[in-house]
């Protein structure tokens, strides 16, 4: 800290002046500031900055420069001047601030440097995930390809969709920031990928996505992309034979931490042994949604069949007879916009 | 499996990709869709030669290539020669920056079904057709594609 006359003289300076720049209080007091140092002082930019402080806006904040003091770095100072007011007019005071900014400046860059070298590794390792998935899946699908056996390919393709469900996921997130998935756009993506493979161009079963905007941790998503995967798999095995017409919606929905996903069909419906199948696909359903603390519900529609998974993490309170009841999360609220996919399109 | 339009069956196509897994899955299900594919090549000077020799419709090429090659190089390459390029790539901002050197990009990882959609739609953008709707996940780089010809 600095105070000088209308000349540009130093009255006074503080003990941190003197420490920070290397010179005696004394050698300061009643000197030019041009004077100070071996001349860094004398910059042409702090003069017309300090001129300007005499007779112009009499405050100048945050002006920063650079000091080259001998045989030292260049220092990077951030000078806040002000003119005192006070009845003595005809000596003008000026309060000078120097900050040295230079080490935090350095450590700032440091710090930049390493973010984009760490975004550098990022980029590179969602690049290795991505040519790594692509290799499962395409050995998966080639696997298919080349069986003669039906059962065999049906579960090649199975394990090849399960990937491509992370796959997705992946894409996804190389493009999010924070770390979430927006619901809507991942579960259409698998759907529209599911259609390709599975469906083909037929228009005999049609899979719509329905539900609000809504995004999704990236670790919750990914066991939510699977389940979608596995029961629009199921339903595409079982709730259509010999050609049937028919239609599976996704639908899901949030409220706070609650969420619903539910794969519905207006197929044939649910054998009764069925709903206590074992098969790996209904293990998977099982084991994620415990996973998520969620439970599953198996519902015959009229005609098809629902299931949904549901995560109540906090019990919405809507009325007293419902807050008797047991507590259920709202049901997902339909889509004002109607997201489908139809294979045909 | 979409199966190219009549006039489309035998249109050709070049795949430039280091990884032969994927590679031999992409030729496999692009043929079973009715394209006539090269042989496979994984280095520019081999594509560069083939596609001299060849003059596919559009060429399939991955960004990283065998002995460090640059797939955005060998595009560049390639569209003097007039040929088209799409990059299958998982290095999505790289894609990004050559989209006046390609036509578009669907990075890994795609599903095989999605790169036969993706190429069929290409392909009668290519002609002028624009009737298709564009498949999910690829990306349409429309400044490279006013400079392409016609496959």
């Amino acid at each position: 800290m600095l105070l000088l006359d209308g000349a540009l003289n130093v009255i006074a300076a503080s003990t941190s002046f003197s420490e920070a720049f290397g010179m005696a209080v004394d050698a300061a007091v009643g000197h030019p500031l041009a004077n100070l140092g071996a001349g860094e002082w004398r910059a042409p930019e702090l003069h017309a900055l300090l001129a300007s402080t005499l007779t112009g806006p009499a405050k100048t904040e945050a002006f920063e420069i650079d000091l080259q003091p001998a045989g030292r770095e260049v220092r990077r100072l951030v000078i806040h001047a002000e003119r005192l007011a006070y009845l003595d007019l005809a000596n003008v005071r000026i309060l000078m601030a120097v900050s040295d900014v230079t080490d935090a400046r350095a450590s700032e860059r440091a710090k930049d440097e390493a973010l984009q070298q760490n975004m550098v590794l990022l980029q590179e390792v969602r690049h290795r995930v991505a040519n790594s998935l692509q290799i499962i899946a395409s050995v998966l699908l080639q696997n298919a390809r080349k069986t003669q056996s039906d059962e065999t390919r049906d579960n090649l393709k199975a394990a090849h969709n399960r990937v491509m469900s992370v796959a997705a996921l992946e894409r996804l997130l190389s493009t999010s920031e924070g770390g979430k998935v927006e619901a809507h756009a991942y579960f259409t993506s698998l759907c529209d990928s599911i259609s390709v493979s599975l469906i083909g161009e037929t228009d005999q079963i049609s899979l719509a996505v329905e539900g609000d905007d809504g995004s999704v941790d990236a670790r919750v998503s990914m066991s939510l992309g699977l389940i979608v995967t596995e029961l629009v798999i199921n339903a595409l095995k079982y709730a259509f034979p010999d050609g049937r017409r028919g239609k599976i919606a996704v639908e899901y929905g949030f409220q706070g931490p609650n969420w619903v996903l539910c794969v519905r069909d207006n197929g044939v419906g649910m054998q009764p042994a069925a709903s206590d199948r074992t098969g790996l696909g209904t293990s998977i359903v099982r084991a994620l949604a415990n996973q998520l603390n969620a439970s599953v519900e198996i519902a015959p529609q009229s005609p098809g069949t629902a299931v949904s998974i549901r995560h109540t993490q906090i019990a919405l309170v809507k009325d007293k007879d419902e807050t008797a009841a047991t507590p259920q999360i709202a049901p997902p609220a339909p889509s004002s916009a109607l997201v489908g996919y139809s294979a045909k399109e | 499996m979409s199966a190219p339009p009549a006039d489309q069956a035998r249109k050709t196509l070049m795949i430039v990709e280091d990884e032969v897994l994927v590679a031999i899955l992409l030729r496999d299900e692009l043929a079973d869709a009715g394209y006539n594919v090269l042989d496979l090549t994984d280095r520019k000077v081999e594509a560069v030669a083939v596609a001299k020799e060849s003059k596919p419709d559009l060429a399939l090429v991955n960004i990283r290539l065998a002995g460090h090659d640059d797939g955005i190089e060998l595009a560049q390459h390639l569209k003097t020669l007039g040929i088209p390029v799409l990059l299958i790539s998982g290095q999505v901002s790289r894609a990004r920056s050559a989209q006046t050197v390609a036509i578009g990009s669907l990075p890994k990882p795609y599903d095989a079904a999605d790169m036969v959609v993706a190429v069929a739609y290409l392909l009668a953008r290519l002609q002028g057709d624009h009737s298709l709707p564009k498949p999910s996940g690829l990306e349409v780089f429309e400044d490279g594609f006013d400079l392409a010809p016609a496959a």
